[in-house]
């Protein structure tokens, strides 16, 4: 079809937590509905395969402005999309994204954690956020010069029981959330203090 | 050889490899020829020579079999991009790693070149055809070896 349509324009790439979205600003054709196809190559394509462009896994085509493109960037290496307008038998010309997207580049939002007690056992559920995430879990005993403890806690592995403590004592949790990956963390969570049950034990 | 490659990076690749295996050795229309055929003999192969050859094989990859193949499928092209941009990944940190220390024996340029002649033996398409369905045995040989190689 003859290039009729405007390209699309503004393309973004917004990525949290490993989770990427690509976005652009509409094409206006009053009362039409135009659709759009998103390609993507990484780094490998760009530089060997020049040629080479993938249609979207989720996006080829889409009415939306917007693709899910987390399961097409797999690598820490950088990719490059370019996503075009169609209406009917139009097509517009490629926009590219610039510059290409690496998913180092991710922002990571510290992890939602809720620590519990039941009865003397200490016990954490973080969120769940893909299997490229572990958390990094320190707690203590909230009393002057205490030693911090310090679990990893696999992807999947949450809820997990941190420990059996000392009746009536307060103790105090933080995490974070971390990606090998991209050989990154998030800042840490808010820091959570529980006190535990029963009567803190008379001093010897 | 300090341990370089990630196994979660192995895996990962074998995920993908694995998604698409029917689909290439299906294909592959000459059953009874390997390209890799060397790897399999290569079991006795010395720590000092596995950085040489995982090199080796994962420049071949690059610049033959991935570039040699044409594929039609876009579910399989999306396995082979993410298997090469994990391997262009693989390869860097591979050389961040070892900075120079990745001699070559002549053994391990030997059995690199067997791969290089036996894929030269075959029609292009066919080649980096099979070259793709075979991959099982370099990340095996890859999995066995960086593995044991921690430990050396």
């Amino acid at each position: 079809g003859v290039a009729l349509l405007p390209a699309p324009q503004n393309l973004t790439v917004l990525s949290t937590n490993m989770k990427h979205l690509l976005m652009w600003s509409p094409v206006a054709q009053p009362r039409e509905t135009v659709s759009y196809s998103v390609e993507y190559q990484g780094e490998y394509e760009s530089l060997y395969t020049s040629h080479l462009w993938i249609p979207s896994s989720r996006c080829s085509p889409t009415d939306s402005l917007e693709c899910d493109v987390t399961d097409d960037i797999t690598a820490t290496v950088p990719y490059n999309f370019r996503v075009r307008a169609m209406l009917g038998s139009q097509t517009s010309a490629w926009s590219t994204l610039e510059p290409p997207f690496n998913r180092n580049s991710t922002v990571l939002i510290p992890p939602r954690m809720v620590v519990t007690e039941y009865g003397l056992h200490l016990v954490i559920k973080l969120e769940d956020l893909g299997p490229l995430f572990e958390f990094l879990v320190f707690y203590w005993r909230k009393e002057p010069d205490a030693t911090e403890h310090f679990k990893v806690v696999k992807s999947g592995d949450s809820p997990l029981h941190l420990g059996t403590m000392e009746p009536g004592a307060t103790y105090c949790v933080k995490a974070q959330a971390r990606v090998n990956a991209i050989g990154r963390h998030s800042a840490f969570s808010q820091t959570r203090c529980v006190k535990m049950q029963g009567e803190s034990l008379p001093l010897a | 050889l300090r341990r370089c490659l990630s196994s979660v990076d192995v895996h990962r690749i074998e995920q993908s490899f694995w998604d698409i295996r029917r689909a290439l050795q299906t294909k592959d229309t000459f059953k009874n020829i390997t390209i890799l055929s060397s790897l399999k003999n290569l079991d006795s192969i010395k720590p000092v020579d596995v950085c040489c050859v995982t090199r080796h094989l994962l420049t071949f990859y690059r610049d033959r079999v991935f570039k040699d193949h044409q594929e039609t499928s876009h579910e399989v092209k999306r396995k082979i991009s993410k298997i090469a941009n994990l391997f262009l990944q693989m390869q860097r940190t591979l050389e961040q790693c070892v900075h120079s220390q990745c001699g070559c024996s002549q053994e391990a340029t030997n059995a690199t070149r067997i791969v290089q002649d036996n894929y030269n033996q075959l029609e292009v398409s066919s080649a980096a055809l099979k070259s793709l369905g075979e991959l099982d045995i370099f990340l095996a040989w890859i999995g066995k070896n960086h593995r044991e190689t921690s430990a050396a």
